[in-house]
């Protein structure tokens, strides 16, 4: 069980966040957020459907305006930043909605990912998903929702992000493809901090080091020992 | 008909159909990436010509009066987008669509204020004529036709062949995701507003040969090029080009048959297409932002 | 008693506007005033369209020609009568709108904008052009001669047209300050914000539609009827696509969907354009420009501005006597 031996969450902090307030016009949808994530982590967010989990990610990527809060990486200032700007910086948000450019081929997809970041190496991120060799000639609209998921990951991971905030990435896929990203997050926690918003609870228990649970807008919970984890006692939070 | 009549109205409207083609792709274009309608395109179509008159004027040269207006447009509407359409990018479509006949409307006032009212004359550059099956056709007519076909090739393989393009075809679907991918979106968008009005600007420059150069020149063609972006359907290129062709033999050959036909003909084909498809020819269902 | 009190509530903000125009007679010149009331009129139904059903429309002089043309061809053609030429000039924009209106309501906003606009440049040409030989082409229809002198109401005197014109604003505020309050009202507002949810009601966003979009493009045939025995005259300027943006310009300087917008706005406009041309003669420079700096500086316009300071000023009137020494302690 290597991410719940506990060694990963002393290597210091790589992104905080405090105060984190955000509304979407009227209606308010965080309250007055913290949380911190360790340069070797994997934190997972869970929460009922409208707790806030999309929204907290979207904030951190920048593609949101908070009210009011700090949203620090390595102790540098994000707020107010333009999200491509946070994207250049290493922080890479990977969206629910499973929407590749369909237009485009897949390798035109990866094309982009490296447009901001110069790093042309698609090797080294197709490895982590070698069925994505196989289809680079192929437009992106013609592919299945797993391998959808797989070319937004790649995707992301060019130019070595170190924090990945990944929305929801086994929803609505098949089993063998969910193990299939168990392993491949694990491999990538070598190399970047993860925040996964994950419904599914096994993969959840599998691989966080350390969950929130939100519920209406506001973290609720901090589970952080690999116990109470195992033991589902997020479950209540979902 | 003769078939001498014909060849030379099909000739006619080839050529009004690739500057129709040249219009309507800039609104195209701005309204696939950023989801505003840009009806200022029709600002730069106007400054495009009359820098064409002015340059010919002083060069004694019209190609060298269609590029400046190229260039002018193209400038034009740089400092329009950093202006004015930067800040509206993130408001609804009707917004965009009232700023921006502001912009139209207020240009018309500029141009009128440097050039005044009068309609001006600009010399066709080219006044050979050539022989296709038995019909003298008018060289000039036939190089606006290369041109806007050679537009569409650069813009096909702008698109598809550079990374600006691919991003641009990409943030067409989806301009979130591209943002996520750190790319600079606002950039983007800069440049495909300047190659818009650069286009339209072009299409004026052409144009003006063709016609007399006046200050509400741009609200003359307005139906025509809304007519084109609505037969082809909204942000997609290709439909732009057979929508543009369509409507220019519409307007030629019907006019050709009964001369009002040029103007209701194309709008009645408008109407009949949006009733079987209400987004056009190659429009696609409204993405929601 | 009571009863009585919430009519006068309802009211009087409609009788008070109108008043004040009235009143406005007597240090203003009459054509102006009258060119107000007319372009409220016209407006009100952009305005309608733009601020509670989400349509934005260029092409509102076309079924101001509609209106103007059906008045003009009743009174050069056929009669005399004034009231039964603006009669025939509703029903004729009723017509237009209700013949396009079930094709364009189909149609997403984007479309809708650009088609609408093509129809007021088409019957441009078409009244220009196609049948030249009805509508004397860029020559107009001249009729004034033709209006016979009606009983108590006179529309060949200004001075009773002006009566006429306030009488139809005061009808028209009051149908359109209903039709907020009404369901109807809600519904257009629900088919605005989420289409959807609308549906899920039970309504349906095309009759919704459907019926804002006659009733709006109608009230702006009336309008183009009353410029048409106003004037005695109708040429296809009318509907010239220069003048598109007029109503719209109007809509948004006045304030989108308030009810007083269209007014403030027309006396607003009416009254730059009269100065403005008088002094530099290039009207266009500053309307475009006036158009987006509204536009930028957050499209509340005039009234939408005016409003909520208005409303302060009087709920403090109001208040004070209540509140006593509390309201004259703050001063």
């Amino acid at each position: 069980m290597p991410p719940l031996d506990g060694m990963a969450t002393g290597t210091g902090e790589l992104l905080a966040v405090t105060g984190l307030n955000v509304s979407y016009g009227e209606s308010k949808v965080l309250f007055d957020v913290n949380l911190h994530i360790g340069a070797n982590e994997i934190v997972a967010c869970v929460g009922r459907n409208g707790a806030g989990k999309s929204t907290l990610l979207k904030s951190i990527a920048g593609f949101l305006k908070l009210n009011s809060g700090t949203v620090t990486c390595n102790r540098v200032n994000l707020v107010g930043r333009m999200s491509y700007d946070i994207a250049k910086m290493g922080i890479k948000y990977v969206p629910q909605d499973k929407k590749v450019f369909s237009d485009l081929t897949v390798q035109e997809n990866l094309e982009l990912g490296s447009y901001a970041t110069k790093d042309y190496n698609w090797d080294r991120v197709t490895d982590y998903f070698p069925k994505l060799k196989a289809l680079m000639e192929r437009k992106a609209g013609f592919l299945s929702g797993g391998e959808r998921q797989m070319l937004m990951i790649a995707r992301a991971l060019l130019g070595h992000p170190k924090l990945l905030l990944i929305d929801e990435p086994t929803e609505g896929l098949a089993p063998s493809i969910v193990s299939h990203l168990r392993e491949v997050f694990r491999e990538l926690n070598k190399a970047a901090a993860l925040v996964i918003v994950e419904q599914n609870l096994p993969l959840v228990c599998a691989i966080a080091n350390r969950v929130y649970a939100l519920k209406e807008g506001r973290i609720v919970a901090e589970l952080a020992d690999a116990a109470s984890i195992r033991a589902d006692v997020c479950e209540k939070y979902l | 008909m003769s078939a001498q009549l014909l060849t030379s109205g099909v000739i006619f409207g080839l050529s009004i159909g690739s500057i129709f083609f040249l219009m309507a792709i800039g609104l195209s274009l701005c309204f696939g990436l950023m989801r505003i309608i840009s009806l200022d395109q029709l600002l730069y179509y106007s400054v495009g010509a009359y820098l064409t008159y002015s340059l010919t004027l002083v060069t004694g040269n019209v190609w060298l009066g269609v590029l400046g207006g190229v260039v002018v447009a193209g400038i034009v509407s740089f400092a329009v987008e950093r202006l004015i359409f930067r800040r509206i990018y993130e408001r609804e479509l009707t917004f965009s669509m009232i700023t921006s006949f502001g912009v139209l409307i207020g240009g018309i006032g500029v141009i009128k204020f440097f050039w005044g009212v009068v309609p001006r004359p600009v010399p066709v550059p080219l006044m050979a004529q050539i022989d296709i099956i038995g019909t003298e056709v008018p060289v000039y007519r036939l190089i606006v036709v290369a041109i806007a076909f050679l537009v569409y090739a650069g813009i096909w393989l702008f698109l598809n062949r550079t990374i600006t393009g691919k991003a641009i075809r990409a943030g067409i679907e989806n301009v979130e995701h591209v943002e996520g991918l750190g790319i600079n979106v606002s950039r983007l968008f800069t440049i495909t507003f300047i190659i818009a009005g650069a286009l339209s600007g072009l299409a004026g420059g052409l144009h003006a040969p063709l016609i007399m150069v006046d200050p509400s020149m741009g609200l003359e063609v307005l139906a025509f090029v809304f007519m084109v972006v609505i037969i082809g359907g909204l942000g997609s290129i290709k439909g732009t080009l057979i929508s543009a062709f369509i409507v220019g033999q519409v307007v030629s050959l019907g006019s050709l048959i009964y001369a009002p036909l040029a103007q209701m003909a194309p709008f009645a084909i408008m109407l009949l297409i949006l009733l079987v498809k209400p987004t056009g020819l190659y429009g696609s269902p409204l993405l929601k932002r | 008693m009571a009863a009585m009190v919430n009519a006068w509530r309802w009211w009087w903000g409609i009788l008070l506007a109108f008043f004040l125009v009235g009143l406005s007679r007597l240090f203003l010149p009459l054509p102006f005033i009258i060119e107000v009331l007319i372009f409220s009129i016209y407006t009100m139904g952009c305005s309608f369209l733009l601020g509670r059903v989400g349509f934005i429309s260029f092409g509102q002089p076309a079924y101001l020609a509609a209106g103007a043309y059906g008045t003009a061809f009743y009174l050069f053609y056929f009669g005399s009568n004034p009231y039964v030429g603006i009669l025939i000039g509703i029903l004729s924009g009723l017509a237009v709108s209700g013949i396009v209106g079930p094709l364009f309501v189909r149609l997403r906003s984007d479309y809708f904008a650009l088609v609408n606009l093509a129809l007021a440049v088409i019957i441009y040409y078409l009244m220009q052009k196609v049948l030249a030989g009805i509508t004397k082409g860029d020559n107009g229809l001249w009729f004034l001669t033709n209006i016979a002198s009606t009983p108590v109401l006179d529309l060949g005197k200004p001075d009773h047209f002006f009566i006429f014109s306030i009488l139809v604003a005061l009808a028209i505020w009051a149908f359109y300050k209903y039709l907020d309050d009404s369901v109807f009202g809600a519904c257009c507002l629900a088919t605005k914000i989420n289409e959807d949810k609308l549906k899920f009601l039970g309504y349906s966003n095309y009759g919704v539609r459907l019926l804002a979009f006659v009733i709006a493009n109608t009230t702006t045939a009336l309008a183009g009827a009353m410029y048409a025995v106003y004037l005695g005259f109708v040429s296809p300027e009318i509907t010239s696509p220069a003048r598109a943006a007029d109503p719209v310009v109007v809509t948004i300087l006045g304030g989108t969907g308030t009810l007083f917008g269209p007014l403030v706005g027309a006396i607003a406009y009416t009254g730059m354009k009269d100065v403005i041309s008088k002094l530099i003669g290039n009207w266009e420079l500053f309307i475009g420009f006036l158009l987006v700096f509204i536009m930028l500086a957050g499209e509340k316009g005039i009234w939408g501005t005016l409003q909520p300071w208005l409303e302060r000023l009087f709920s403090r009137k109001k208040a004070s006597p209540a509140a006593g020494e509390g309201a004259g302690a703050r001063q």
